[in-house]
């Protein structure tokens, strides 16, 4: 087994710090990716952090009410050996099932 | 989790002219077979800030949830009209039914769980749920007002005040309005002079949850840190009163800004619209 760190990412706008309010997984527990991380707020606005990786969640890093950098440690993942290094394996996205249009059927006139 | 979705100015013109409003549909990949889902942002939001990067896209598709997702007029990617009509909050009720129609929102009938139509708005877009639902007995099914105002604070926005600051930085004295124009600039993104259109036709119409009150079941959600906790029960008297279910939500912890990413407002909201 390996471990992967992840960093909080950087979330746009010039923003360099966030504040934790509330972690949705915990040590131990296995996630999937995109699954909900983390919930932190900026001077901005209130985000909900998708996972970048499947595994299991091996460290979290902070507390409610803890600020974290961007770039600073956020996440560490245990994951299988053979996948180390590929960072956020990409599912195979299937074809699409249904199709909405939106363009309103305009009057001739 | 994005599910697929197809994006673009909303073309359909209600009142003569295009409202220029940037609409999405969000299809689920396991259909639950219920009603869509509308979505109302917050003054100064938009559809990406306040219902995309907060989870609430992803956990009402992950429940099998279709979703409309509307930018307000000179927010996120809608355009930004001259006229100020355009920011009537009865013009965008009337563009906001005809936008769900087009989306495939159809009038509530008796045993079928596709008919009608949810909404979820979040402050200013509470406000315009509430109104949404008053006037669209037949349409809307149940309402959830995240962070929903018994007054109207932008109705006493000082807009002179503003507009000084915006010319040559004079101090604005009032708090409130300073909060909100402070708070509008934090996002490059927005357009200060249409935003400022929008408080200048809201005054025209302010808000007065008393004079149409919606008869669906509601859910209200606040932080508890957020002043409008406090004056959530007027607004559940007077749903009450209309003759409709109200319950009430209060998020420990939280405040007006970030109670918007809360977990358990969003399974709070999911399983009250599951229905």
């Amino acid at each position: 087994m390996a471990e992967i760190s992840f960093p909080l990412p950087d979330l746009g706008e010039g923003l360099i710090e966030a504040t934790v309010l509330e972690w949705l997984v915990s040590p131990g527990e296995q996630v999937e990716r995109n699954q909900p991380l983390v919930e932190v707020e900026t001077t901005k606005s209130a985000v909900e952090l998708p996972s970048p990786q499947a595994g299991k969640v091996v460290r979290i890093y902070g507390g409610p009410g803890d600020k974290i950098n961007v770039g600073e440690p956020l996440i560490v993942f245990e994951v299988p050996d053979n996948t180390a290094g590929i960072v956020g394996t990409v599912p195979k996205e299937e074809a699409p099932k249904r199709r909405v249009r939106l363009s309103a059927v305009l009057d001739e006139d | 989790m994005s599910g697929r979705h197809t994006g673009e100015q909303h073309s359909h013109t209600v009142e003569g002219t295009d409202p220029q409003l940037y609409v999405q549909v969000h299809e689920p990949q396991n259909d639950a077979g219920l009603r869509p889902v509308l979505l109302l942002h917050g003054f100064s939001s938009s559809s990406k800030l306040n219902w995309e990067d907060s989870g609430w896209l992803t956990a009402l598709l992950e429940a099998g949830r279709r979703v409309i997702t509307v930018d307000l007029p000179g927010h996120g990617r809608s355009g930004a009209p001259e006229d100020m009509d355009s920011y009537s909050p009865s013009r965008i009720r009337a563009d906001l039914l005809q936008i769900v129609f087009d989306a495939g929102a159809r009038p509530l009938r008796d045993g079928d769980p596709s008919s009608g139509l949810d909404v979820i708005g979040y402050s200013l877009g509470s406000r315009l749920a509430w109104e949404f639902g008053a006037t669209q007995h037949e349409l809307v099914h149940r309402l959830v007002l995240g962070g929903p105002n018994v007054a109207d604070p932008l109705a006493d926005f000082d807009l002179i005040a503003a507009q000084r600051y915006l010319a040559d930085g004079t101090p604005i004295a009032d708090e409130s309005t300073a909060g909100l124009l402070k708070m509008a600039m934090l996002l490059p993104s927005n357009n200060i002079f249409a935003l400022l259109s929008l408080v200048e036709a809201i005054k025209t119409e302010p808000y007065d949850p008393a004079e149409a009150v919606p008869h669906m079941p509601m859910l209200l959600v606040a932080g508890e840190k957020d002043d409008r906790a406090a004056s959530m029960p007027e607004l559940a008297a007077l749903g009450a009163k209309a003759g409709g279910m109200v319950e009430q939500l209060v998020l420990p912890g939280r405040n007006h800004t970030n109670a918007i990413t809360s977990r358990a407002f969003k399974q709070g909201a999911i399983s009250f619209l599951g229905v």
